[in-house]
């Protein structure tokens, strides 16, 4: 496994959000993270990139224990974190934005601020333009192709339909396969569960902060539980 | 004095300003605190160069790569003090913390050099005259050009204004966040310096310095627009031109001599407060209170 969260609490002064929560992310697999509005998903993803700290339990990253490392190592061994909401720098430029994320070289910089042009073709229209300039649907891609910059083994794209027309969930969602088809593996936390489990190998289900069903994803996407739960019938 | 001298005078007390301002400024956005301890800086700046050149016998140009470097330190220490163990806390701690060290950056001055007023050596070797205030606008003007490039083209100065809009967010992506704060402190002092160097060979340096250019850098910043760099610069150049135009007019518009009360500094001074008002009143976020706003 690439990423191996094991039982894990955290809580938020007196308030448990997680616990007990075991996962894992397998090299190069693409992992939905399904659950209601306050199941704990963004709090899963906040503690993986460690923005938070959990009260008990282990994360091992590439055989690492990065439990205790502070955010930034983390995301220079290789995590990618795309947090809810976008939350692009507002008053820096796209390419900025790109550019800030990267740890590589100036040629590989450059190569890899290409390849985001490519993969999101509207980013690359007006790389000067500041980020508080860009429409919802912009800003998500600016914000997945931020978490790409420095090539991270593992994306952690927390709900990145949110907010977005069905047109553009679709946009942003799509490009998923392509990604992990590229090498890097995805947690993605989404509410939208049939599309999530559509780009991904496996799903798991979070309730009220406990893990309570996880699995392929075709046999989520067929099981009565969750049909009745996250499917509307 | 003819227009020329004026407004030499008036770009060279403006740049000086700015440098002030923009200090100020830095530290304000990478932190969301105000740091008041920014004039005692520039008042350290002053001595710092009063003190090298009891030493070195050089010019103030050659001077001022060692003041600024020995105000960064200073303004490391600075963040490591009274910037660090506060950053959880609400930023009014900070305004608390900053102002404390204003105060003791005062009474090491007294301590050090007596309450009587020094002067820094000029940036020129040779006498008083338009040159040097020439090469105040220009020393000025490289270091708030270099700070540009430095923020807008170098990975470190992305770094920097990635810091300062979203802190967390800066983390996640692999900055170290703590050291980019510190090193904004140290930018910050480094102006600081330059400007008490500049402003101590324009005037003279005293320990109690400090409140009149916090005062300055407050109202440049606020009538620039909070968190503008242009705008720092721009409120800077406003308060010099008050400082030094408005004095001057009855020489410029000999028609005015009459009413040659009205030209006083004093006057000047509230004519300035009178504009600051009406532009508050008009214009509440200031000239370039809108660069960077963030989509509803």
């Amino acid at each position: 496994m690439l990423l191996e969260i094991e039982n894990c609490f955290v809580s938020y002064g007196q308030i448990a959000a997680l616990r007990g929560v075991s996962l894992g992310v397998p090299a190069g697999g693409a992992v939905a993270l399904l659950g209601a509005n306050g199941a704990g998903k963004s709090t899963l993803m906040r503690t993986i990139i460690g923005l938070l700290r959990p009260r008990a339990g282990r994360i091992r990253f590439a055989g690492t224990d990065i439990t205790a490392l502070p955010a930034a190592s983390r995301a220079r061994l290789g995590l990618g974190y795309c947090p809810e909401g976008r939350r692009v720098f507002p008053g820096l430029s796209i390419r900025d934005n790109l550019l800030v994320a990267c740890w590589a070289g100036r040629a590989e910089r450059a190569r890899r601020l290409e390849q985001m042009f490519t993969l999101f073709p509207a980013l690359g229209e007006r790389p000067g333009a500041n980020a508080w300039q860009l429409s919802g649907g912009q800003q998500q891609m600016l914000a997945i192709g931020r978490s790409l910059m420095n090539a991270p083994r593992l994306l952690l794209l927390d709900e990145p339909s949110l907010g977005l027309s069905p047109r553009l969930t679709e946009e942003v969602l799509g490009r998923i396969p392509q990604i992990v088809a590229s090498g890097t593996a995805v947690l993605l936390a989404e509410q939208n569960a049939a599309r999530a489990l559509s780009v991904c190998g496996h799903g798991s289900v979070l309730r009220l902060g406990e893990l309570v069903l996880a699995g392929p994803a075709a046999e989520l996407a067929a099981s009565p539980d969750i049909r009745r739960a996250f499917l509307g019938g | 004095m003819d227009l020329g001298q004026i407004v030499f005078n008036l770009l060279a007390l403006g740049a000086a300003y700015a440098l002030v301002a923009l200090g100020f400024v830095l530290i304000l956005n990478a932190t969301g605190a105000v740091n008041f301890a920014q004039g005692d800086l520039v008042m350290a700046g002053g001595f710092a160069a009063v003190s090298f050149a009891s030493m070195l016998d050089w010019p103030g140009v050659l001077l001022l790569p060692l003041v600024m470097a020995g105000l960064a330190l200073v303004g490391v220490a600075v963040a490591l003090v009274a910037y660090l163990p506060l950053r959880r806390r609400p930023p009014e701690s900070v305004f608390i913390s900053t102002i404390a060290v204003g105060i003791i950056a005062q009474n090491a001055a007294t301590l050090g050099f007596g309450a009587q007023a020094r002067a820094a050596p000029p940036l020129l070797p040779g006498g008083d005259g338009p040159g040097q205030k020439l090469a105040i606008i220009l020393v000025a003007a490289a270091l708030i050009g270099a700070l540009y490039v430095m923020f807008m083209h170098t990975q470190t100065g992305r770094r920097l204004r990635a810091t300062a809009q979203d802190r967390d967010i800066a983390a996640a992506i692999g900055i170290r966040v703590d050291a980019m704060v510190i090193a904004t402190f140290a930018v910050a002092a480094s102006l600081a310096g330059a400007a008490g160097l500049l402003l101590a060979n324009l005037f003279f340096v005293t320990p109690v310095d400090g409140a009149n250019y916090i005062l300055k850098a407050y109202i440049a910043v606020t009538i620039g627009g909070w968190g503008s760099i242009a705008g720092a610069v721009t409120g800077a150049l406003l308060i010099a031109l008050f400082e030094v135009l408005w004095p001057a007019l009855p020489l410029l518009l000999p028609g005015l001599d009459a009413i040659s009360g009205a030209f006083s500094q004093t006057m000047s001074t509230i004519a300035l407060d009178i504009v600051i008002l009406l532009l508050l009143m008009l214009r509440p976020q200031g000239l370039f209170g809108q660069a960077a706003r963030s989509r509803a």
